[in-house]
């Protein structure tokens, strides 16, 4: 266990993960609340959680877990209150223009569009399938069966191909 | 039938989904950061100190007010209902103290069901709260305000001086009707505005944490 906060702990965790809890936050961002909130708010429960954090499952599958529950708590507070979270200064999102790819952004923007058709717990899940984890790691992040997860996956996918197969083709 | 083309889909979405990243640049200064986080960790305490202590500082404001009306006036059924005022001020410490010790804290390195579970656990103790808000927080000092008022009678009789006491208090039955129907109206608001926090804010997250129940289960 992690008694006290390690910072070379914190800061491994953060690069390692970063990007795949950007992307999560980045699809459950709706406006007002940008996917930068998200995710600061993401980063300061991973800093006031990391000591209770007991190696029971992966470093990886614990960040998730909070990824998700953060961002499916915002869901809630978004209609009791408009707050944003305070801005760190010291995380700085810039963009990547010259490499941008028109046609690439376009399917991700379309991917987004036919993820936010999905409920809240299937956006979680398939978003978590789309990182390439396992039913067994999704199943300890959401605390579903295996069998569960792959009867509601089947039923995400066939909805989410229906939806994105005539927009990729186009 | 899960063939190779949707497979193909399959792979080309996973692609895209995490080549997405890829179009913003995330930097992190770590030492700046965890300054900014022990900040923010330290702005939050203070903020919850400040609330407990305003909190439970009307109530001890109020004991100091009844007992020392308790021992100034001299009227029997009014010194009951400063007693009365006494327990209820020490009940309503007690009640929060309480609330507080079983706050469940919000743990969110639990699974999306545990969590989910937990949450609906907290909000329904605060919906608790607040639905009973009339039986607990209104009604009661209420009824202590009209034992006290209806208490209140001729100084003269008692050879009581006290010129302060005797200004503020509501002696007569006009000023005790008037007292008595200001007072009905703030506890009628004080009841309201708990029913609406119940409505408004409470009851909202209640349903949108079952909805997310449901369609975990499904």
């Amino acid at each position: 266990m992690y008694k006290e906060k390690d910072d070379n702990f914190f800061e491994e965790i953060l690069e390692r993960n970063k990007y795949k809890i950007y992307r999560i936050c980045n699809i459950y961002a709706v406006n007002p609340i940008e996917p930068q909130d998200l995710f600061q708010e993401v980063i300061f429960q991973i800093w006031k959680s990391i000591d209770k954090f007991e190696g029971k499952s992966s470093v990886d599958t614990w960040v998730y877990k909070i990824t998700i529950n953060v961002c499916l708590r915002s869901k809630m507070k978004f209609a009791k209150s408009n707050d944003k979270t305070d801005r760190f200064e010291s995380i700085h999102f810039t963009r990547i223009d010259k490499e941008i790819n028109t046609s690439e952004q376009e399917k991700f923007n379309y991917l987004k569009e036919c993820i936010s058709t999905l409920n809240e717990t299937d956006t979680s899940l398939i978003a978590l399938y789309l990182d390439d984890l396992s039913y067994t790691e999704i199943g300890v992040i959401t605390g579903l069966s295996e069998n569960h997860i792959a009867v509601k996956m089947k039923r995400i996918r066939k909805k989410l191909f229906e939806c994105i197969t005539p927009k990729i083709k186009c | 039938m899960y063939n190779t083309k949707n497979k193909m889909l399959e792979q080309e979405l996973k692609d895209i989904w995490n080549n997405a990243s890829q179009t913003a640049k995330i930097s992190i200064e770590t030492n700046q950061l965890v300054e900014e986080l022990n900040n923010k960790v330290s702005r939050i305490q203070k903020k919850i100190r400040i609330r407990d202590i305003r909190e439970m500082s009307a109530s001890a404001i109020g004991i100091l007010l009844f007992d020392y009306l308790l021992y100034e006036i001299p009227f029997p059924i009014t010194k009951v209902a400063c007693g009365l005022a006494i327990a209820w001020f020490v009940f309503v410490i007690l009640k929060f103290k309480k609330s507080k010790t079983q706050n469940i804290k919000t743990d969110f390195s639990l699974s999306l069901t545990e969590q989910l579970n937990n949450q609906k656990t907290m909000m329904a103790q605060q919906a608790n709260l607040l639905d009973t808000a009339l039986y607990w927080y209104a009604i009661p000092p209420f009824i202590m305000n009209f034992i006290f008022i209806l208490g209140l009678e001729n100084p003269a009789d008692y050879n009581w001086t006290n010129s302060i006491a005797a200004k503020i208090l509501p002696l007569s039955s006009n000023l005790k009707i008037i007292t008595l129907t200001g007072l009905a109206l703030f506890y009628a608001f004080t009841f309201w505005v708990n029913k609406r926090a119940l409505t408004k804010d409470v009851k909202p997250i209640i349903e949108s944490i079952e909805t997310m129940q449901q369609q975990i289960k499904k």
